[in-house]
């Protein structure tokens, strides 16, 4: 096994060395001290921003570590919070509710991206095809979520409640304490600073050699001796697992959920996120959400119509121009100036 | 007499569900045949075709010629996404799925402040064959021929034409086909071309079936996409018709009984079957056996 900290400073990620780490310390001391100078308010915003991050880093790892592209994570995303809703909202007033929730969603989020990746995986199937079969299945996810509006559509006593969606999701509690308003946010803080670290370990473990190797030739890697289809089956679960970490703080945070967070604009958002921060980096996929999110919001809430015209148009320009993603292109800017002989070797690839 | 009604409505059905799904995939499979690309921006093309039909038919053009019209717009659209932003993607087939994911969000946010939630609708063109109690409509009869005839035409044009020699050249070994004097760049933009003009023709003929919005594109993208997965890239014809006959075969018993959100339901469980037991899709499995047909002779 290795150190622990050797594998947290690897070279698969921005950024190295005591200055980063340094600058990292103070950006994390920061987000700490947000009570000191962000209203409640402010703090659940902030709160929602981060709680995107763990979807959007199981997309870099499939996409930009794996070389698999997935459309589909709101569906795991979805499913979560759904399955959290229905048995949470079951047990209202026991305390382990809530936890019980939790665990049933990821549960459930492993499960359907098992069995589908299953018959995606072990067919060897081209590369074009994942995107599309996941993508279906979030639309149909939402269709079906969609015309489960009435009472005959009940699990317990929840309903699911159609377009309207289902309302009135406890929130999460360990014990007594309920997380809510600067509590939460340290709960999505701390669950996306943990899920960082973790992927970055992971990146940089053997496990993660082996990805970096498939994304880059598959059949080489197989003729080494891996398994390629179990390797990529099991990145494709922890990013589902990651995609329902954040389904369940979705419904933690706004206490509801619709049928459109798995709908087709919703999907386009994670895909987004990550190529504009840039998939081959986690951290620059990290920067990337919080930043589209902190923009989204933004043009969304100062009423702009063209909030989603202006996305989309991003996410085309730095696919023609910054293939990379826009905060990869910057590191390796700055990085030109201070070491030009190691960013000169980095490759551009689709 | 009710026996040939009801086997004559089991026939319809499977005609206007084959129909149906031949005619959403069938620009985006000769895209991914020729190019190995995915536009996913096909359901916002098909909708551009809607727009441009209504359009055109609100102003007194008969059903026909605005389906035509529809046809030569968005081709035109497509030529120019070709020469813009396609054309850099080649080879890159992640980033062209994502970059036409892109455009398709531009397209369908930017034509519901362009032009509204709403299009004046299209009539469904009137007739029905009555037999016994069950009647059908002139108008999915049509479709279907036109399917057909679309089919014939492409058959037409891949197999008896220069043209249609140098793309499927191009297709099998585009480097070869450089060496020997075809402009596959050419080719290719003119491929994406008529996908793109077959996307809104299809969109224009299916455009009285449904309202004609912006979001209209979402209902064709799930069947195109199993259909085309299906299918598969090895033989554009042979899997566009093998794939949409044989899922109109899971989807018409399905839907019967079931309801049609199960019909979809059951699409993508057999396209999950299917590609597991087939993962280039059934047109390699037509190839193999028509290649395997031409050594014996």
């Amino acid at each position: 096994m290795a150190n622990p900290f050797s594998l947290l400073n690897g070279p698969e990620d921005l950024g190295r060395g005591p200055v980063f780490w340094g600058g990292a310390a103070i950006v994390v001391a920061l987000f700490l001290a947000v009570p000191l100078y962000l209203s409640d308010f402010a703090a659940y915003n902030v709160s929602y921003y981060l709680l995107n991050i763990p979807m959007a880093l199981g997309l870099c790892l499939l996409w930009g570590y794996c070389g698999v592209l997935s459309f589909g994570q709101v569906a795991y995303f979805g499913i979560a919070g759904y399955a959290y809703g229905v048995i949470a909202g079951n047990f209202v007033g026991h305390s382990w509710g809530p936890m019980l929730g939790s665990l049933g969603g990821l549960v459930m989020a492993a499960i359907v991206a098992a069995v589908f990746g299953y018959f995606v995986f072990f067919a060897r199937v081209q590369i074009w095809i994942l995107p599309i079969l996941t993508l279906v299945l979030t639309l149909l996810l939402e269709t079906f979520l969609g015309q489960t509006a009435g009472y005959q559509w009940r699990v317990g006593v929840v309903q699911l409640g159609g377009y309207n969606g289902m309302t009135g999701i406890p929130a999460f509690q360990i014990g007594d304490f309920v997380f809510s308003g600067y509590s939460f946010f340290y709960l999505a803080l701390g669950l996306a600073l943990v899920c960082y670290l973790a992927c970055r370990m992971l990146v940089n473990s053997r496990h993660g050699k082996v990805m970096l190797a498939i994304r880059e030739d598959a059949l080489r890697t197989e003729m080494l001796g891996y398994d390629i289809r179990v390797r990529q089956w099991l990145v494709f679960v922890l990013a589902a697992l990651l995609a329902a970490l954040s389904g369940l703080l979705y419904v933690q945070w706004g206490n509801y959920i619709t049928p459109s967070q798995v709908g087709l604009l919703s999907a386009a958002l994670p895909v987004i996120w990550v190529a504009v921060g840039g998939r081959e980096k986690l951290l620059a996929v990290v920067i990337g959400t919080y930043a589209l999110n902190w923009l989204n919001y933004q043009l969304s809430s100062s009423g702009n119509q063209y909030a989603l015209v202006i996305i989309g148009a991003l996410l085309v320009i730095v696919m023609v121009f910054f293939p990379r993603g826009l905060v990869v292109s910057l590191a390796d800017l700055a990085g030109r100036r201070s070491a030009p002989s190691e960013a000169s070797t980095a490759r551009v690839r689709g | 007499m009710d026996v040939i009604g009801v086997v004559a409505s089991v026939v319809y059905q499977f005609c206007t569900n084959a129909a149906f799904l031949l005619l959403c995939a069938l620009g985006l499979i000769i895209i991914l045949g020729m190019m190995n690309i995915i536009n996913l921006a096909h359901g916002e093309l098909m909708m551009m075709g809607a727009y441009a039909a209504s359009a055109s038919y609100s102003r007194g053009a008969p059903f026909w010629l605005a389906a035509i019209i529809a046809f030569v717009a968005v081709g035109i659209f497509g030529a120019v996404l070709e020469a813009t932003i396609v054309r850099r993607f080649y080879g890159r087939e992640l980033g062209a799925l994502v970059v036409t994911w892109g455009v398709s969000l531009v397209l369908s946010q930017g034509f519901l402040l362009l032009f509204g939630p709403f299009m004046p609708p299209i009539q469904i063109p009137e007739g029905n064959i009555a037999l016994g109690q069950y009647s059908f409509s002139y108008y999915w009869i049509s479709m279907f021929l036109i399917a057909a005839l679309l089919v014939a035409a492409l058959w037409w044009i891949y197999n008896r034409t220069d043209i249609g020699l140098q793309a499927r050249a191009t297709m099998q070994n585009p480097a070869m086909a450089r060496a020997l004097g075809v402009d596959t760049r050419r080719i290719y933009m003119m491929t994406f071309t008529l996908g793109a003009a077959l996307a809104g023709l299809s969109g224009a003929l299916l455009a009285p079936t449904t309202s004609i919005m912006p979001f209209m594109g979402q209902q064709f993208v799930a069947p195109a996409f199993i259909t085309v997965v299906v299918g598969g890239a090895t033989n554009v014809i042979a899997g566009a018709v093998g794939s949409s006959l044989l899922l109109s075969l899971v989807k018409t018993p399905v839907g019967f009984f079931l309801g049609a959100f199960l019909g979809t339901v059951a699409l993508l469980l057999a396209a999950l079957i299917i590609i597991r037991l087939l993962p280039d899709g059934i047109s390699a499995a037509i190839q193999r056996r028509l290649d395997l047909r031409h050594r014996m002779r």
